[in-house]
């Protein structure tokens, strides 16, 4: 069995999202109920080894609108910081410094404080060597090479135009030098062969997919007509699991909203299935269980249902 | 800035090779040093593309090549070079090259157009196919954020040329396709000034941008990369089809055209491919098509193959002679016969090569010096 975490907040949400503290209060309930355990610290250091450096994979592609939110990952950079991992052993990633600085983070690739910058960066790049499973052959980011230890993607819920979610494994395409190669046949089974890339399977170890706010069509940019919010974060240990219930989330959401299923508008999520193939996760609904809980804004915590 | 510096800045392994036959340019050299700032994030272009069009709801899609990529906000077609921004698409490497070179107009190779001149040879990152023996990967399948550009505006690429005396611009390296706009635009400049344009290319394009480009070009050299759909669906990404139509259509609008068949050891060298080959070019093109067969090395995605052996060569060469093509050549063996022109009537040789120089010249204009034969060609 899979496990994943469904954190809600059913308080009211500002219009730039969750801050940091509701973050941290969704994180907390997410990791106890992930691990079944009741010391977040003590979570964090038996899931991570001590010194590592910690990577958090954003995806910025939509800028402000909807990224990432850094509100996200200061909430998790405290809980790391609390749990004794230094803050500039915490780099928050993505491709470009352009894409980091418009989602609104502040670069910083000082020796101090947490670390945040590109693959652009200079002096990062891209690994000399190229990697290759199956139908990808691609240089992957220094920054998971060499740099960093254990990897936690942050993607974002969104419908994609071409492979028809966008969540964790897709998330990933920000992680190798030629993205833009793999976008045929809804992006299957590059999306899975990509995420199986030795590095990337090697160091991305944790998914926490941010489905606060959900572009469930019109995707991956920014298209504000269709957005709808889920209040919640998924998060599993199972790249391939957290992405299926990502999916069934959004195609609820799609529902919802009068909108076909993303098969019937001729974006089946295949790569899922291809992922699950090569060993990277489980599709199967009856193998992955799911947690739901519901916090309120007081920090009280109900178990619900997805939808 | 020195040469090697310069050269570090390209970032190329192609641009390094060419190098060794390069002169630099200082007036050049100005601009790639802002290029090179430690802390400058790279400025991409921002240039309206031609050949899209918007989809009914939201997202582009991109029309100049074969690929058709539909691409929503903030996306990139296959290239990585075109960028959709609020519906808008955008080239994102016009105006900057990230490699320059002078070299022989031999290396392209175009043999049958003013030989024994040089071309200032110019790329910019991306390629609308992804061969897995590409030489020039580093570029071709970089994004151009990825590559160390340096700015060079249509004008200044041609001026280059008038002050420098180099008779031709070709567009070469990576894949012009993708930067179409850049290309149109320094061929237009230069035919105003009398410099020439070639574009080196593995065809892969649509038959309305390919049309209103060739005006403005002198030759074009096609990359037919095999002859079987199998072979470009699996070892370079594309399909056979649309080029071979474009080939005909170069033909067709009366464009000077060679064509480089690089040969792969156990992937496209059987001898009936080479047949079929011969035959598609003499039936659809003429028997004087220069065709050449260049030999492979182990590059990129490829490295567990060998060189091409010599003998392959020779075998493609002697069938297609055997089909009546009048101008086969072999590449990449320096001091091999096949590197000449001989005159197809009289069997002199008309143009003696070695590797990428021209040894000696035996043609009157365009004819034969011994019997008179017309060469076909651009050589004067």
């Amino acid at each position: 069995m899979s496990k994943v975490v469904v954190v809600k907040y059913s308080g009211k949400l500002s219009k730039q999202g969750c801050t940091p503290e509701q973050y941290l209060r969704m994180l907390s309930c997410g990791f106890k109920l992930l691990t079944g355990k009741s010391n977040l610290v003590k979570i964090l250091q038996t899931m991570i080894p001590a010194n590592s450096v910690i990577g958090m994979k954003t995806n910025c592609l939509a800028r402000r609108h909807n990224s990432t939110p850094v509100a996200l990952t200061q909430a998790l950079t405290n809980i790391l910081t609390e749990a004794g991992f230094d803050e500039n052993d915490i780099i928050i990633w993505e491709r470009t410094n352009r894409e980091l600085s418009q989602a609104g983070f502040t670069l910083n690739a000082a020796s101090h404080g947490i670390r945040c910058f590109g693959t652009d960066t200079n002096g990062v790049g891209y690994s000399r060597d190229f990697y290759t499973f199956g139908d990808v052959n691609s240089l992957v980011t220094r920054i998971i090479t060499d740099i960093v230890d254990y990897n936690i993607n942050l993607p974002v819920l969104k419908d994609h135009s071409i492979a028809g979610l966008s969540a964790g494994l897709k998330n990933m395409y920000g992680a190798i030098n030629n993205p833009n190669k793999y976008h045929d046949n809804n992006c299957d089974p590059f999306c899975a062969h990509i995420s199986n890339l030795r590095p990337i399977k090697e160091k991305n170890h944790l998914t926490i997919l941010d489905a606060i706010k959900v572009q469930y069509h019109g995707g991956p940019g920014y298209v504000s007509k269709y957005i709808d919010y889920y209040h919640g974060i998924i998060i599993s240990t199972d790249p391939v699991a957290a992405d299926t219930v990502g999916l069934k989330i959004l195609q609820q959401i799609r529902k919802n909203n009068g909108l076909p299923v993303l098969e019937k508008v001729e974006r089946p999520v295949k790569y899922l299935k291809s992922a699950e193939q090569i060993g990277l996760g489980v599709t199967d609904w009856n193998k992955i269980d799911i947690r739901t809980v519901t916090i309120d804004k007081h920090g009280s915590e109900t178990i619900g249902e997805l939808f | 800035m020195d040469r090697r510096l310069f050269l570090r800045c390209i970032g190329c392994t192609a641009a390094v090779a060419a190098a060794t036959q390069t002169e630099l340019f200082p007036e050049i050299l100005g601009g790639i040093q802002n290029a090179c700032a430690f802390d400058s994030p790279p400025q991409l272009a921002s240039v309206e593309a031609r050949y899209y069009k918007k989809l009914d709801e939201h997202g582009i899609e991109c029309e100049i090549c074969p690929r058709h990529c539909q691409v929503t906000d903030l996306e990139r077609g296959f290239c990585g070079t075109r960028e959709n921004r609020d519906d808008t698409y955008y080239t994102l490497v016009y105006g900057l090259p990230c490699a320059l070179n002078i070299d022989p107009i031999e290396k392209k190779p175009l043999f049958h157009f003013y030989p024994g001149t040089t071309a200032l040879s110019l790329a910019t990152a991306g390629c609308n196919v992804n061969c897995k023996f590409c030489q020039n990967w580093e570029i071709s399948q970089s994004r151009p954020e990825q590559t160390n550009n340096f700015p060079l505006d249509p004008r200044d690429a041609v001026n280059t040329c008038v002050v420098r005396k180099i008779p031709t611009i070709a567009y070469t390296y990576s894949e012009p396709v993708i930067f179409y706009e850049y290309m149109y635009d320094i061929a237009r400049h230069g035919q105003k000034k009398g410099i020439h344009s070639v574009m080196i290319t593995g065809g892969y394009i649509e038959e309305k941008p390919l049309h209103d480009l060739l005006p403005q070009l002198d030759a074009v050299k096609v990359d037919l990369k095999a002859i079987r759909e199998e072979y470009y669906r699996t070892i370079v990404h594309g399909e056979l089809k649309p080029v071979l139509d474009r080939l005909i259509q170069i033909k067709k609008e009366g464009t000077w055209l060679e064509i480089v068949y690089l040969v792969v050891p156990t992937l496209n060298d059987s001898e009936a491919e080479f047949t079929e080959l011969a035959r598609w070019i003499k039936t659809y093109l003429g028997n004087d098509v220069p065709t050449h067969f260049s030999r492979f090395y182990p590059q990129y995605l490829l490295k567990n193959l060998p060189p091409t052996p010599l003998k392959t060569l020779e075998t493609a060469y002697q069938i297609c002679q055997a089909e009546g093509l009048e101008y086969v050549y072999l590449g990449n063996v320096p001091g091999h016969k096949a590197e000449s022109t001989y005159c197809p009537k009289c069997g002199a040789v008309v143009i003696k090569r070695r590797g990428y120089r021209v040894l000696q010249t035996n043609l009157n204009g365009n004819r034969c010096s011994k019997c008179n034969h017309i060469i076909p060609g651009i050589f004067s």
